[in-house]
This record gives C-alpha cells, sequence and structure tokens, in this order.
C-alpha cells in the first residue's frame, strides 16, 4: 500500500442518479413530494416531541451544565434494497468471524497470526485495547464479540467499506429500535409502501446469543444480567432499554458478589448465581482486583470467576486488540489468514506511519489524508486534511513524527450523500452506518442498523457528540 | 427483586412519609404553643427535637421557635429535615427510575424541585402553616400517585412498607410529643388542643365518625394509636405492613421476620388503653417504637443484605 493516489472528491448520492431517483426510493419520495414541505415540518415536530416526551437523550461529555440532549432523529430514512443488504451482510458474517478467531487465537489460541506474521506481534501487544488479563479467559463457541458494531461508508463509486470495527462495547443499538418505532408513527404511509424488514427482534436475538455463550456447565436456563456503570453514564438510556427488552436485571457491580469463583446477584430472595455477564462498563473498570484499584464499578473477582469457566463475560476482555485503529490495516489479510476467503467488505485504504516508507508519503501529502490517533472514539483527535489549515497540518506532522504508533492516515473516504431534512428543505448531507453483528450459534446481523447523518453542510464527522443526527434505516425484503 | 432496588424503594417510601410527618408534627407543636405559656417555648422545642432523636444534632443553639423549625425543614446539614429527606426520596427514586411510574417520578422530583427553588426560610418566620400544608399535600399526592400508578408487584410493596413502618413510628413520636409533656405537667388539654393534635394528622372527622365532639383524652389516643379503620393510626400502619411482609418474606428467615412484626402489631392491637395510661404511656411509646425499629432492621438483613459478609467493598449505609 502507498499513499500516492489522488483523493477522489466525488459523493455518492444514496437517492438520486444523476437527475432519477433510484427505484428502490421510488414510493418514498413521492411519498414526501405529496406531502409538502408545511407538513414535513409538522412530522418533524412530532418526531421531536415523541423523542423528548420518551425521554429518550443522551449526555454528551465535556458539556459543563452537563445537559442532556433529545435524541435528534432525521425524519426522511435510509432504504437499502435487499440484494446490497445480501452482500452487506455476507460481509459482516466474514469480518466478525474472523475477528473472533483472531481474538481467540490471541488469548486462549497458539497466537499462529502473531507466530506466523500476518499481524507484527508488537502492534497487537502495543494496542490500548490488549489485555494480558485477559489471557486464558475462556469464550464459549470462541464467540468473544457477542455484540459487534461495524462502522460502513460508502465510497464515491458507492461501494461499501468498513471504516472501523467496534468490538468493545459498542452502542447504539437502541436508538435503532426507537427510531424504527417514532418512523412507523410520523410517515405510516410511506413505511406501508415498503416491504421493511423488521428490527424489534434485537432484545430476544441478543438474550439468545448471550445464553448460548453461558458457560457449559451452567444448568437450564443461563441468568443473564446487563452490567452498567449506572445512572451517571452517557449510554445509560441504553442499558436500561436493553436489559427491559430483554426481560433481564440491570446491575451495578455492587449488586454482584464473587464467592469461591462464583458470581451472584444480591436480590431479595437472597444470592442468585449469574451465568453471563453482558457488561457495559470498559475494561480497566470490570474488576478492581486486576485492572484498576481504584474502580468502585466493577466487580471484585469477576475476572477469576471468568477464568475459571463460572461465568461468561461478554464482549471478552482485551477486544480493543482487535479493533486497534491500527490492526485494523490487517483484518483483510485476517480474514484471508483464518477463512480462506477475500475480504467481501473492503477497507478504507489505510497508512501505517511508523514505517519510513509510508510516514514519508504520509507527511508529503497530508492535506489529502485523514490523520486519526489510534486511541480516540467518538470521533475526537481525527484531523481533515483537506479542511485543515497549515498551522494544524504543521501540528500533525510533529505528532506523527514524535509518536508514529500513535497515529494511522487513511484516504479521504467522501461520505455518500442523503436528503435530510434542514430547516425545512431536503438537503444533501453525510452518512454513515453502524450495523450490529451478534455472534452466538451462529453470526447474525440486524438489519439495517444506526445511519448517522452529519447535520453540517459539507461535514463528514457524524458522531453524535458532535453534532451527528440519525436516520431510521430501512433494509427492504428481498422478492419471494 | 435486586436487593438495590428494594432497598431504594424501601427508603423512598420512608423518606416521603418522614418529610410529611416531620410537617405535622412541626404543626402539632407550633399550634400548640400558640396557647401556651412563653416560658414553656424553649423547653417544648428541645422535647420535639428528643422525640426525633435529633437534639444532639441540634446542640446548644438556643431552642426557640424559628430555629428550630428551620433546622427540621431547609436545613441541609441535617439528615432528617423536610428539605434532605425529599432530596433523599427523590436520589432513589433515581436510582431506580426504571422500576417505578413515569407519574410517580415526575411527583416526587417536581415537589424537590421546587422546595430547592422555594424560599423557605422567609415562609416559615412569616406564615408556617402554608410551608407545613404544602409539604403535607405534596407527600400525600406522591403516595396517591404511587397507589393509582404502580403495579401491586414486590416494587409497590417495598414502598408501601417503607412507608407504613415510618408513619408508626412517626405517629408514635407525635403522640409522646403531645401528650406525654402534658400528662407531665399535670395540665388537662382544653378543646382546641385536641382538635389542633386530630386536625394535623387528618383525623378530625374520621374522629368525629367513630366518636363524638367531647374529645375525650383516651380516646383521642386511642383512636390514633389503635383505630383499625383510621389509615394513619399506628395499629393501621403497623396491619398493612405486616401483609407486605407476608407476601415479600421468603426463606429461612421468613419465620423470625413474620414473629417480630406480628409481636409489635398484636401489642398493639391487643393492649388495653387504660393500662397503659396508668403504666405510663411514654415507655409503651418508647417500647413500641422499639420493637418497629427491630422489624426495620430485620428488613434490612433480610432484604437488602444478602452475602454482604462475602464482600471486598466497604458498605455504605443509609
Amino acid at each position: 500500500m502507498t499513499a500516492a493516489a489522488e483523493p477522489a472528491m466525488r459523493t455518492f448520492s444514496e437517492v438520486f442518479d444523476g437527475d432519477v431517483t433510484r427505484p428502490h426510493y421510488g414510493p418514498l419520495m413521492e411519498r414526501l413530494d405529496a406531502l409538502g414541505r408545511s407538513d414535513l415540518g409538522e412530522r418533524a415536530a412530532l418526531l421531536d416531541s415523541i423523542f423528548r416526551t420518551l425521554g429518550i437523550t443522551f449526555a454528551v461529555y465535556g458539556d459543563e451544565q452537563g445537559r442532556e440532549r433529545t435524541w435528534p432523529m432525521d425524519l426522511i430514512p435510509r432504504i437499502i434494497p435487499a440484494d446490497e443488504w445480501w452482500h452487506v451482510e455476507r460481509g459482516l458474517v466474514q469480518r466478525v468471524r474472523a475477528l473472533n478467531m483472531f481474538l481467540d487465537d490471541i488469548y486462549v489460541g497458539e497466537q499462529a497470526a502473531l507466530n506466523d506474521g500476518i499481524v507484527p506481534r508488537w502492534l497487537v501487544e502495543s494496542a490500548d485495547g490488549y489485555m494480558r488479563e485477559g489471557y486464558g479467559v475462556p469464550a464459549p463457541l470462541g464467540s468473544r464479540c457477542v455484540v459487534a458494531g461495524i462502522d460502513l461508508v460508502r465510497d464515491a463509486e458507492g461501494t461499501y467499506r468498513v471504516l472501523e470495527d467496534n468490538l468493545r462495547v459498542p452502542s447504539g443499538i437502541s436508538y435503532v429500535l426507537e427510531n424504527r418505532v417514532a418512523m412507523t408513527r410520523v410517515l405510516p404511509v410511506a413505511f406501508a409502501r415498503h416491504r421493511v424488514r423488521p428490527v424489534n427482534h434485537y432484545g430476544s436475538s441478543l438474550l439468545a446469543a448471550l445464553r448460548s455463550v453461558a458457560p457449559p456447565a451452567a444448568a437450564g436456563d443461563p441468568t443473564v444480567v446487563v452490567l452498567t456503570p449506572g445512572v451517571a453514564n452517557s449510554a445509560y438510556f441504553e442499558h436500561a432499554f436493553l436489559a427491559r427488552q430483554m426481560g433481564v436485571e440491570l446491575v451495578e457491580g455492587r449488586d454482584l458478589i464473587v464467592d469461591d469463583h462464583v458470581v451472584s446477584m444480591r436480590t431479595t430472595r437472597g444470592l442468585e448465581r449469574v451465568d453471563v455477564v453482558y457488561r457495559r462498563i470498559n475494561d480497566e473498570f470490570l474488576d478492581p482486583v486486576v485492572f484498576r484499584n481504584d474502580s468502585l464499578l466493577g466487580v471484585p473477582g469477576l475476572v477469576s470467576a471468568a477464568r475459571a469457566g463460572n461465568v461468561t463475560i461478554a464482549n471478552a476482555i482485551g477486544n480493543g486488540a482487535a479493533d486497534d485503529k491500527a490492526v485494523y490495516a490487517f483484518v483483510p489479510d485476517l480474514i484471508r489468514y483464518y477463512l480462506g476467503e477475500e475480504a467481501v467488505l473492503p477497507n478504507v485504504a489505510t497508512y501505517l506511519p511508523w514505517e519510513p516508507d509510508e510516514r514519508e508519503a504520509i507527511l508529503s501529502r497530508l492535506d489529502q489524508l485523514v490523520v486519526k490517533p489510534v486511541a480516540e472514539a467518538g470521533g475526537y483527535g481525527i484531523l481533515i486534511g483537506p479542511h485543515a489549515d497549515d498551522q494544524t497540518l504543521a501540528a500533525a506532522a510533529a505528532a506523527i513524527k514524535a509518536d508514529p504508533r500513535s497515529y494511522i492516515a487513511q484516504e479521504v473516504v467522501q461520505l455518500s450523500t442523503h436528503p435530510t431534512l434542514i430547516d425545512g428543505e431536503l438537503k444533501p448531507r453525510h452518512i454513515d452506518l453502524r450495523p450490529f453483528v451478534l455472534s452466538g450459534e451462529r453470526i447474525e446481523v440486524i438489519p439495517g442498523g444506526l445511519t448517522r447523518v452529519a447535520l453540517p453542510e459539507g461535514s463528514l464527522i457524524v458522531n453524535s457528540s458532535q453534532g451527528g443526527g440519525s436516520k431510521d434505516t430501512w433494509v427492504l425484503e428481498g422478492d419471494d | 427483586m435486586l436487593s438495590r432496588h428494594a432497598e431504594a424503594l424501601f427508603w423512598l417510601g420512608r423518606y416521603v412519609e418522614r418529610a410529611e410527618d416531620t410537617a405535622r408534627v412541626l404543626d402539632v407543636t407550633y399550634h400548640n404553643l400558640l396557647e401556651s405559656p412563653p416560658s414553656e417555648e424553649s423547653s417544648a422545642w428541645r422535647e420535639l427535637l428528643e422525640v426525633l432523636f435529633l437534639d444532639q444534632a441540634f446542640g446548644d443553639r438556643d431552642s426557640v421557635a424559628g430555629d428550630v423549625t428551620r433546622y427540621l425543614v431547609v436545613d441541609q446539614s441535617n439528615p432528617g429535615s423536610i428539605v434532605a429527606s425529599v432530596a433523599r426520596a427523590r436520589e432513589n427514586a433515581f436510582g431506580v427510575r426504571d422500576r417505578i411510574s413515569t407519574e410517580l417520578w415526575e411527583a416526587i422530583n417536581q415537589f424537590h424541585l421546587e422546595l430547592t427553588s422555594w424560599d423557605l426560610a422567609t415562609d416559615l418566620d412569616q406564615q408556617p402553616y402554608s410551608v407545613f400544608r404544602a409539604v403535607r399535600n405534596r407527600c400525600q399526592m406522591i403516595a396517591g400517585v404511587a397507589s393509582q400508578t404502580m403495579p401491586r408487584d414486590d416494587g409497590y410493596r417495598f414502598i408501601l412498607l417503607g412507608l407504613m413502618l415510618e408513619r408508626a413510628e412517626m405517629t408514635c413520636r407525635l403522640l409522646a410529643v403531645r401528650y406525654a409533656r402534658l400528662l407531665h405537667a399535670g395540665r388537662p388539654m382544653g378543646f382546641h388542643a385536641w382538635l389542633a393534635v386530630l386536625k394535623s394528622v387528618s383525623a378530625y372527622e374520621a374522629y368525629l365518625k367513630a366518636h363524638d365532639a367531647s374529645f375525650e383524652p383516651t380516646r383521642v389516643l386511642e383512636f390514633l394509636l389503635l383505630s383499625p379503620l383510621f389509615p394513619r393510626s399506628v395499629l393501621f400502619a403497623l396491619r398493612v405492613a405486616e401483609s407486605q411482609l407476608d407476601r415479600l418474606a421468603v426463606g429461612e428467615e421468613r419465620a423470625n421476620l413474620m414473629r417480630l412484626v406480628g409481636r409489635v402489631r398484636a401489642r398493639a392491637e391487643f393492649c388495653d388503653i387504660d393500662d397503659v395510661l396508668r403504666s405510663g404511656l411514654d415507655q409503651f411509646l418508647e417500647s413500641l417504637q422499639a420493637d418497629i425499629y427491630d422489624v426495620a432492621r430485620a428488613v434490612d438483613q433480610h432484604f437488602f443484605r444478602a452475602g454482604t459478609d462475602l464482600e471486598l467493598h466497604a458498605y455504605q449505609a443509609t
């Protein structure tokens, strides 16, 4: 890989092919035309009030007043036709299967991929999310990523590419489900004109996946809990939502105790054994015995109980070894290595600055590339070369030279655009897609996922913490 | 259900009731003093603090009306003050936001917000009755919303259990403050004093239906302690608490819990009010409170402390 290619600045439009509406958007666009501008405004207002009334909000870190914002959902849904989704789904299943195998290889296997030089050992071992403490902790069925969120974008040709893997505690699925409920209320006619695949089985699919990874010794229906850091966490709404959808307890660290490597929750009827902990707490806060000893969020002894095979922690410890932004560059190689297949969904062209040649190539055209710190999430710290001034570029160049392992560079992907309601008008805005992939007895992809939209004109940053919105995502049924 | 949730619901009930009952005892004391000689004021307030077990925390300050009411209503440093009780009720409600109805959450949250934006100190000086009445109304609304919007599951039972144990205890204290003092003084209570007591627990009309307007001290006392029909009487509260426990308690500790709650309920139910007065109302009320405390402690051990002997974290007591 070299950094010599010219950046493509054209964009792919999801809805229009030139002046013509793509056929799968036909019924929706007709309906929107029929509604007219004031009607659209009313429905957008209704949408907002639905979310406000439901109290569906998210907290923004760094907002000093600790304000919560109403979840921003755009009125205009995104539609993915059946054949296109079939391709995406196949690619996601393939990718998550390989990532599960890679993680199992690292933590309970022979580390074959490292020994065979598919990924440099030093790179994996220097990844922030790599956890030595995860060695020997079993993951039944090899499902180390029970829930994965794989961020996809479409380039100028409309090709779906993987932008990022989220294998630790990916969030956003609650918004997928709530977006759908809200959408069927505000645009029922348009919705009915398409044959949209449902998403509301997510709770039972997640529960089935979590039960399938229970320790082999667990008797009867394994007991699953959702472990949350508590009400102060920005994703608490989602934690409570998922517990409710699955009909399981939402616990905090202090509700669980470990005795003789067995995890139990404290109930009004005494201690009740727990088989699977779907944790929404990061590794370093999970168990103060093993990780940060000042963590009050975690459960002392949890990791040793998991190591003893008495409880399954999902997702497994140390998954960050595989979703590191630099390790990402090697995922197509891992797919080839473990599955003997070519990646169905390509990566975005990625350059690794610790190779001296690549570093020079990156620095020579920094103004045409995207630079990401490998340890950040949520869209923080990203430099978009074409949008940056000279001073910012110089600072980035210095940072890359000083600590090349901490950065990657990628070609600018001119994310596809989609009509979005902005001040009563439909305007093109950039979007991405985070589908959710469940690994249990089999790998299952929830149709669609969270479409995020960058609301400011021209912006490529879709994260909700950075002013992004969302869209309901309709995957159409195939022809019978 | 999770012990943490049950504990939060139990204390939600207790704190709401505590806020209401604190307003009620303040109301009785305040209005009774209006008709008493000024020399009695300081000792009356001091006794109120004693009955609420807050005399040491209040310290050596002069126990004049203004200071004591402010201490019991608005003082954040007093964990038993009305403002602090409501804040803690809200905290507990927030921790079980998913287990209570939206209406109940809103009622509690709204009350808390009102109190924090209200110039209570001024109103306590100028028109304390309006403060006491507002607190009472709000707490009654919260209890009403809970009963109208919560399914009758374990969660609701824990709220009701906390509320009723607190009520039984606080009604004992109210009686202690009012009667014990007057009996010691050896002075018969006047017509208006009886009226004030009954009205302060919303019992005036119910009492008239059960008896008549002669307000005999023994009958009033009997009514507030032992009426099987009036929902603020000690006996009524204990019966409701007992029936909640009957549904909640399982396992080997059940027998002990039911014995403790049954014992205190039976002591109230089968007591002879004339005997009680002869042998000393003070002691009777104190021992009832001690028994109620034993029930609350057993509830705490049985439902909220499963496995704490194994715990590596230091437990943070409520």
